[in-house]
């Protein structure tokens, strides 16, 4: 049996505001499989995000192991997390957060540049950009685009680099409903080409459709962990 | 990250807010202005003050009886002075050397008497030093072959109502402790336009000073140097080779009260200066903190985006140094023409000094002239780019430490 991309084994994780302790997770034990096409769903204080954060190597748990690729990410200092996120994980955030200053083909440069791969960075921006529909718009900065167009911008962001595993939050909650299906269809067929894992957490009932694999959240707990035969 | 991308990105956040960049640059361009010109005025109160001692016949610097210093008392004389004046004239960067030596006298013309500090000179060398010795009114200065002669101040002219070719009663006291009567005559007036220094003016030649007191040789040798900076290195090197009983001084310790005086200055002026780089430094602050709080998200992002710390701080740090740096050229822009004009038209103290140009024996020139020259450009650029750069580490520490989940939409679902 294949190793899991991602292993996460009773985890929790507390926040400690003054006197008060919030458990946002007790005791998460999930994997991630290469391949997934996963969403994490639950009500608003279920712990989605915060589980996102740790398997993103933005945070830490309190207690149990979070593994990624094989690496145990509470052994990894926060220099060694950022290498982590950087060349192996893409991001896409609810309110696309582009960088506002750069155009749509700068954006998606900068994670490249940030690797180190100058020479490539300009040609693969512009052939992602173009694969998502957006070559005619990579000259544009954000503020000059939809609210579809940036996100799309975001995810040829996240994708570029061609990371093993994509994680989005909310991806789908600013755009409408035919921007969403785009949105996911495009990301389907990012796994189905460029073998890409990835990972939501959402409301939204279409991400929950197109998903292959649907993770249940409550009170920081996996109430379900359901695999469909097929996909829409 | 190749460093182009990191000015593209530093250079398009400048441009976000263009009006607060704008205010943040002429703020420090300002800041900057202000530091030069006082610098300037700083700089050139120092040399009014250094050649205004120097040139009152006091020296840059002197060689004298190590007791002298405490006690002052004229009487003492310089061991092989002789020596000392051939060493610190053939000295690099010595102008002029002169030796001087004081004795209290009464001069008398009739039934009217005036107590003057008598002055013996080389006649040659003492114009060289003093301004004063040049300030000849009417006759002349003394010359190496005077003998029996005299030249007063206006004030003592006009105290005994004498003229020139007057002669006057000179009594002394002699260095055996009896009294000294002789006959000096006017040759010459000085007129150095301070009614206090002119009512004290008496010079005559030194060996005539010998003559009358009995006492040989002078009390002091006067220097003065090419380069005022170099005063404390030549003093050194002088008195290094001082014969034994003598030292060398700087104008500080000849004038305390001058010297005094320079050190509170120069704490005043450097106070003023730093209160105002603090001021534009908390302004800037201000501005850079306002510019990284409103983009913490985006720093957020672009951490989460695997973008390490030190190089958030390159990015903001870069924009600090471009608004430091732009603030200069503007500071300098500014500074330039008011320099000039306080370089060339100076800044008159003439209403303050009314008639009288003298403190504590010291002859001034009552206009100040500021300096300016080539130190403008890196006293500018450091002050600009140095408190502009300190004043963006704590919005940097700031933004370095952002929390890449707590900024991100990323909110507990």
């Amino acid at each position: 049996m294949p190793e899991p991309l991602v292993s996460v084994e009773d985890v929790t994780k507390d926040y400690h505001t003054g006197t008060v302790t919030a458990h946002a997770l007790r005791g998460v034990t999930l994997d991630v499989d290469e391949g997934d096409f996963m969403a994490i769903v639950g009500p608003s204080g279920s712990g989605k995000t915060t589980l996102l954060n740790l398997v993103g190597a933005l945070d830490t748990a309190t207690t149990g192991n979070v593994s990624v690729f094989g690496t145990d990410l509470g052994g990894l200092t926060r220099g060694e997390r950022a290498e982590l996120r950087l060349h192996s994980l893409g991001f896409v955030f609810q309110a696309y957060n582009l960088i506002p200053v750069l155009t749509a083909r700068e954006n998606v440069e900068f994670v490249l540049e940030l690797q180190g791969k100058h020479d490539e960075r300009s040609g693969r921006a512009l052939s992602v950009l173009t694969e998502l529909g957006l070559g005619d718009f990579a000259d544009r900065r954000p503020n000059e685009m939809s609210g579809g167009q940036q996100q799309r911008v975001a995810v040829a962001r996240a994708v570029a680099s061609r990371p093993r595993l994509v994680l989005a939050d909310e991806p789908t909650a600013n755009l409408d409903s035919e921007n969403s299906e785009a949105l996911l269809s495009m990301m389907r067929d990012l796994r189905d080409t460029q073998g890409m894992t990835f990972v939501f957490c959402t409301h939204d009932p279409l991400v929950v459709s197109y998903a292959r694999r649907v993770v249940r959240l409550h009170d920081g707990r996996v109430e379900s962990d359901e695999r469909k035969e097929t996909e829409q | 990250m190749r460093f182009s991308l990191v000015v593209r990105l530093a250079g398009r956040n400048l441009a976000r807010n263009l009006r607060r960049t704008v205010l943040s640059v002429v703020g420090v361009g300002v800041g900057c202005a202000i530091a030069v010109f006082l610098w300037s005025f700083s700089r050139g109160a120092n040399e009014f003050r250094v050649r205004g001692v120097a040139e009152s016949g006091i020296g840059h610097l002197a060689i004298v009886p190590e007791t002298w210093i405490d006690t002052r008392d004229p009487d003492i004389r310089l061991a092989n002075w002789r020596e000392e004046l051939s060493r610190a004239r053939s000295h690099e960067g010595v102008v002029a050397a002169t030796p001087t030596a004081t004795t209290s006298a009464l001069l008398a013309f009739g039934t009217r008497v005036v107590g003057v500090e008598m002055l013996g000179v080389d006649p040659v060398a003492e114009p060289k030093v003093s301004r004063i010795a040049r300030a000849i009114g009417e006759g002349r200065y003394l010359d190496a072959s005077d003998d029996g002669a005299v030249v007063v101040g206006r004030e003592v002219v006009e105290q005994l109502d004498v003229e020139l070719g007057d002669e006057l009663y000179v009594t002394v006291v002699e260095v055996t402790g009896d009294i000294e009567y002789v006959m000096l005559e006017i040759v010459g007036i000085i007129d150095t336009g301070s009614k206090t220094l002119d009512a004290s003016l008496c010079h005559v030649t030194l060996d005539e000073l010998s003559r009358i007191t009995g006492r040989d040789g002078p009390t002091k040798i006067a220097i003065m140097v090419d380069d005022i900076r170099s005063i404390d290195e030549i003093t050194a090197e002088l008195s290094a080779d001082a014969s034994f009983g003598n030292t060398v001084i700087t104008w500080k310790t000849l004038v305390p009260a001058m010297g005094a005086d320079a050190d509170a200055d120069d704490v005043f002026n450097n106070t003023l200066v730093g209160t105002i780089i603090l001021v534009v430094m908390l302004g800037v602050t201000s501005a850079r903190l306002t510019a990284v709080l409103e983009r913490k998200r985006e720093f957020a992002v672009l951490l989460a985006l695997g973008m390490k710390p030190m190089q958030i701080l390159r990015l903001i740090m870069l924009e600090a140094f471009v608004v430091g740096t732009a603030g200069s050229v503007v500071g300098l822009v500014l500074a330039t023409p008011l320099v000039y004009l306080l370089a060339t038209k100076g800044l008159s103290f003439t209403d303050s000094f009314g008639s009288d140009s003298s403190i504590a024996g010291v002859l001034f020139d009552p206009v100040i002239y500021g300096d300016m020259g080539a130190w403008m450009v890196p006293v500018a650029f450091i002050v600009g780019i140095v408190s502009t750069l300190a004043a963006a580490v704590y919005p940097t520490v700031s933004a370095v430490r952002t929390d890449p989940t707590s900024a991100l939409t990323m909110r507990e679902g």
